[in-house]
């Protein structure tokens, strides 16, 4: 018994010592754990006692074991309790599943057990069956990350859960439990930013989550309203983006609430009493914000506006302004207030100080004018800022009489003139004028004779009935009265042809003017611009100038360019002005709107005299310069010449041949050459040249000719009479022709060139009336033979079909081809003019060359009775032969030469003259005739 | 009552008429309303689940058109009173900044209010009662998403009852003209039955 007892000691013992070999057996298992839950923290506060201080902790998701957490942590033992604690943050609610945790000791390599699992339940444990989602409410920064659960209510699947309407990636932490981190969080909405959990059908739960910024607010200013109470105001800066009222930043001052501000609608906060050094504290969930301020009240003096602002009294030329102050410190505060006028036209502000200050007289007013007043102080030491601005005021001041006029008088003749004025500015007529009164008087008579005037009329004419002067006195009236009269007496006319005009250059539009001093002059001068050459009412312009002043510009705006001016410089003194010096000019030159006029032109025998006049005066624009002649070639212009005298009007052009010319006269200011004006010329012989040239010398080269031809003839005489006149042979004659000759039956040679010349006695209407195709005519001819060296006409042409009354032949059906000509040359005479040989007509006889008359074909609409027979005797002969019907009656046909030349009859065929004329010789006209006419 | 004569019965009905278009303007509005809400919030349009928050009692064909129109003004005279409970908690914990949400929900508190009134005289004297289920500070755990949530569920109850009403209402005048009797003898027999409190 004892054996086993030892054996088993033993056992024991070895087991003891292996553990201690594994290092369990020296470190103790950590033990009363405890576990503490912070939800809105997230946060698991741990706590346990051991011996160790080197531990691992495991922390899980208890539902799915899932290990969140696994790591070795040192801790110490806390002073009075000996407890350890440790805290770990949790991604994720702590609600949203059971958590278990448990730890160990560790010492290097040596661990001891682990502690039991100690479990926090979450909110998915079966005895919550409803939904949740956590965290709820949470007040994050912009840009934060966030792990959002959802548990699903019991017997309900997840589908998704939702950030701001966006669909989620979620992860399953327990059988109800699923989980979503959003990053970088933007700023939310009004209401917050949603987060919602869905199953397939319903909208299960959801959160919201205020994503936003910690106060930003800055420069705080306190001042006082009224030298008692604090004002203090500051600078909202970037929105927080918290809007639920439990979030928005939250604003003391100096440690008392400020209730407005807290509602959001100012950024003020105000105290009953000064204190010098100020603190605000703006607050919200997300962070804190002081500001500070400090200062003497009477360095922060904000007044208010100034109250019931009157106006006791308004003049024409000042007003008193009355008003009140809301608080009563006021009246014993030294203060600088600012009064802000706006008239029409004007604005101005004016400064007044005094203590208390509530009344004022504003000096320098305008008469008849609007005001408008505004009023506002600010403490004279230690000047703050100005106070608020009084409400505005207006007064309306009172009007005045006129400011004398500024009067001048122009004498445009000797005797007649016209006074003028210049109408008055709002400032100066100090209320809406009613009209002028114009009073003149002459030195002789000493009497007043006034006019009245509407307002709109600015100048009276005058009249110098005798050549004394007289004075004009005009004033202008409102309903305050009368301005001082402002009289002018009438200066002596001068014309500019009195004077020596000096010629005044404009520079820049403007004339600058200069006059040495004059020392009668004592109440200045008075400078005049008028249109030059202007009569009546013209534009007349004046300025006075102090006696001081020797010099004066014209300024541009009364002045138009290219229109000439007369300036005169009238001296002002007790009397009537005089005329101290006088110019004319243009403020600016123009080229001229007209050229030249009156252009002629002379021929003086090859020279050219251009003479023209210079162009009025309101057409030149400008100082004519002088001139320029251009010779117009096509398109180009030549100049001829340039005159640079504009007295020189006119130009000889010298030298120029024959022919027609164009002209054109330009003149010039300094601003260029106008367009000119053109003038032509034809260049013509002289009469007593012309005559000389164009008769008489042409009659004298012929008669010289002549005379040349008729020497040249006498002399060579023989010469011509060979050429011209020579001896003519004899005719040789063969065979017997002494016999006394017979009747002479001659047919014409069956190709002869016949001349048809119309008969008048020919019957158009017969039928052997044939007209002859063009065709056919040219058919013919290609095939007769042509004496190419006769310039007589070589075919016989057969306008028409000449047989005799008995003959009928067919017409060739296509009339139509046949020219009028053709049928109007049926009625002609033919005359042979020569023959053709008999052999080659022959041929063409027998031939099927030209048969024109051979169709057989009568025109089926005419009738045929009459001609049958005619016709078939001619079908036997195959058509109408006319030359051939010759050889058949004459066979001699080689003997008819004896008949060339002689006429004859058409219709008889025969030769009209007798034989015996042939054997005499040519007459030399004859032979004549044949040389002019070219025959050989 | 029962001396309405047939001048009264005509006048009824135009009444009627006019009550009916009115609950068909204010249901289309609760519609507008309930949409302009999940808009503002981000809100989906699956229904947050849950009963109906007013419970009546079933309308049976057996009931007169005036006890079916008072039964219905009951469930109307809660969504109105449950409307202007989320008014109030919905502007006491956020800022009140003009949104079109809010303008519909002004709109659709004021029409309700006029179609209660106007439904008044449809009634004939009856007097029903409806039950509320749920009240807001059950679902205070909620936070502020427990608000908008309980929002919407108002709001579905609002689409639901007033469309109820318009049904009902739209097909009264053919209904009372054919019937006018048994309206008039259930006025007399009826009086105020109280389903529930």
């Amino acid at each position: 018994m004892q054996g086993w007892v030892i054996l088993a000691l033993l056992l024991s013992l070895g087991v003891l010592r292996s553990r201690g070999q594994n290092g369990l057996s020296e470190l103790a298992v950590p033990h009363s754990l405890t576990l503490q839950p912070d939800l809105p923290a997230q946060t698991l506060s741990l706590t346990w006692q051991s011996d160790s201080s080197l531990f691992d902790i495991e922390i899980f998701h208890t539902e799915l074991m899932n290990v969140v957490l696994n790591e070795t942590v040192a801790v110490t033992a806390g002073p009075v309790t000996g407890q350890r604690g440790w805290t770990w943050r949790s991604p994720s609610p702590l609600e949203c599943t059971s958590h278990s945790v448990q730890i160990r000791a560790r010492n290097q390599q040596s661990v001891s057990q682990w502690s039991p699992l100690q479990t926090i339940p979450g909110s998915d444990i079966p005895e919550k069956s409803e939904s949740y989602m956590y965290p709820q409410d949470k007040v994050v920064p912009v840009g934060s990350n966030m792990t959002f659960c959802c548990i699903v209510k019991e017997k309900y699947n997840f589908k998704e859960i939702m950030y701001k309407g966006q669909t989620m990636s979620a992860t399953r932490l327990s059988r109800r439990a699923y989980a979503i981190t959003v990053t970088n969080q933007p700023a939310s909405d009004n209401t917050g930013t949603n987060v919602v959990c869905c199953s397939p059908m319903f909208t299960l739960t959801g959160a919201v989550v205020f994503v936003g910024y910690p106060p930003g607010d800055e420069g705080l200013v306190c001042e006082t309203r009224d030298l008692a109470s604090a004002e203090c105001s500051w600078k909202k800066g970037r929105d927080t983006h918290l809007r639920r009222k439990i979030n928005r930043t939250n604003y003391t001052l100096n440690g008392r609430d400020c209730l407005e501000a807290n509602e959001g609608k100012t950024w003020l906060c105000s105290s009953k009493v000064w204190e010098e050094n100020w603190t605000l504290v703006a607050r919200n969930p997300l962070g804190t914000v002081r500001l500070t301020d400090s200062a003497q009240l009477a360095d922060r003096v904000h007044l208010l506006a100034p109250a019931n602002v009157t106006a006791v009294e308004v003049e024409a030329w000042n007003a008193t302004l009355n008003w009140s102050w809301p608080v009563a410190a006021y009246k014993k505060l030294e203060m600088i207030c600012q009064l802000k006028l706006i008239g029409h036209e004007l604005s101005s502000t004016r400064n007044y100080s005094g203590t208390g200050l509530s009344s004022v007289m504003l000096e320098d007013l305008w008469p008849d004018v609007d005001y408008t007043v505004t009023v506002r102080c600010g403490s004279k030491h230690a000047f703050w800022k100005w106070g608020d601005e009084s409400a505005p005021y207006s007064i309306h001041t009172k009007m005045d009489r006129p400011d004398a006029l500024d009067v001048w008088l122009w004498m445009d003749s000797s005797n007649t003139g016209r006074v003028f004025w210049k109408p008055l500015s709002e400032r100066e007529s100090h209320g809406a004028l009613v009209g002028y009164k114009v009073s003149q008087s002459s030195a002789e008579e000493d009497m007043w004779t006034p006019v009245s005037l509407p307002p709109e009329r600015l100048n009276y004419p005058i009249i110098l009935n005798n050549s004394s002067d007289i004075t004009v006195a005009v004033a202008a009236q409102n309903p305050a009265g009368l301005s001082q009269p402002s009289a002018v007496t009438t200066p002596a006319y001068r014309a500019d042809s009195q004077l020596s005009v000096s010629e005044l250059l404009g520079t820049h539009g403007t004339f600058e003017l200069s006059w040495q001093p004059n020392a009668n002059a004592s109440r200045g001068y008075v400078v005049e611009w008028v249109p030059t050459g202007c009569r009546g009412l013209c534009p007349v312009n004046w300025e006075k100038v102090p006696e001081s002043d020797r010099s004066f510009t014209v300024k541009p705006d009364s002045l138009e360019g290219g229109v000439r001016y007369t300036v005169s410089v009238y001296v002002l003194s007790a009397g009537a002005a005089s005329l101290l010096q006088r110019w004319q000019g243009y403020s600016q030159e123009m080229i001229p709107a007209q050229s030249v006029v009156e252009l002629s032109v002379n021929q003086t025998g090859s020279d050219v005299l251009l003479s023209w006049k210079a162009s009025a005066m309101e057409h030149q624009r400008g100082f004519i310069r002088g001139y320029t002649i251009y010779l117009a070639n096509a398109a180009r212009l030549d100049l001829v010449a340039n005159i640079s005298d504009p007295e020189v009007r006119s130009y000889r052009v010298k030298g120029l041949p024959l022919s027609s010319y164009k002209f054109i006269v330009k003149a010039y200011t300094s601003a260029g050459e106008d367009m000119g004006l053109t003038v032509a010329i034809k260049m013509e012989i002289e009469t007593a040249e012309m005559l000389f040239v164009g008769i008489l010398v042409p009659l004298a080269a012929m008669f010289c000719c002549l005379i040349l031809i008729s020497i040249c003839c006498y002399k060579k005489r023989e010469w011509v009479k060979k050429a011209f006149y020579p001896e003519i042979p004899g005719p040789k004659v063969p065979g017997d022709w002494s016999s006394p000759p017979g009747p002479l039956d001659v047919k014409p040679s069956p190709h002869s060139l016949v001349h048809i010349v119309e008969s008048p006695e020919w019957d158009f209407s017969k039928k052997g009336l044939v007209p002859v195709p063009e065709e056919e005519e040219e058919f013919e001819n290609d095939n007769i033979e042509v004496d190419t060296d006769s310039d007589e006409p070589a075919l016989l042409r057969y306008y028409n079909h000449v047989v005799g009354d008995g003959s009928h032949s067919n017409h060739v059906s296509d009339s139509s081809g046949s020219s009028t000509a053709s049928v109007g040359s049926t009625q002609t005479e033919v005359t042979y003019t020569g023959i053709q040989s008999p052999s080659s007509s022959q041929g063409v006889c027998d031939g099927g060359g030209y048969r024109p008359q051979m169709q057989s074909a009568a025109d089926p609409a005419e009738p045929q009775g009459e001609f049958e027979a005619d016709f078939q005797d001619d079908s036997l002969n195959t058509g109408y032969k006319p030359q051939c019907s010759w050889q058949l009656d004459s066979p001699e046909a080689e003997n008819l030469s004896g008949s060339l030349g002689s006429p004859t009859s058409v219709t008889s065929s025969q030769f009209l003259l007798p034989e015996s004329s042939e054997e005499k010789p040519q007459s030399s006209n004859t032979w004549f005739h044949s040389f002019l006419s070219g025959k050989s | 009552m029962t001396g309405r004569g047939a001048n009264g019965r005509r006048g009824l009905r135009g009444h009627a008429g006019k009550t009916s278009a009115l609950a068909r303007l204010l249901h289309k509005e609760c519609i507008e309303l309930l949409e302009a809400y999940r808009n503002s919030e981000s809100l989906p349009s699956s229904p947050v689940a849950g009963d109906y928050l007013v419970s009546i009692p079933p309308l049976v064909p057996q009931l007169s058109d005036a006890e079916k129109i008072s039964i219905l003004r009951a469930a109307l005279k809660e969504c109105l009173r449950l409307l202007e409970d989320v008014i109030t908690r919905e502007d006491a914990d956020f800022s009140d900044e003009d949104s079109e949400y809010r303008r519909k929900r002004k709109t659709v508190r004021d029409r309700l209010g006029h179609l209660l009134a106007s439904t008044e005289q449809l009634v004939d004297g009856h007097k029903f009662e409806a039950e509320v289920k749920e009240e807001l500070d059950g679902q205070a755990a909620g936070g502020s998403f427990g608000l908008k949530k309980w929002i919407v569920r108002v709001l579905q109850e609002l689409v639901h009852w007033t469309g109820q009403t318009s049904d009902t209402l739209h097909s009264l005048p053919a209904e009372m003209e054919k019937t006018p009797k048994t309206m008039s003898r259930r006025t007399r027999k009826g009086g105020a039955g109280k389903i529930r409190k």
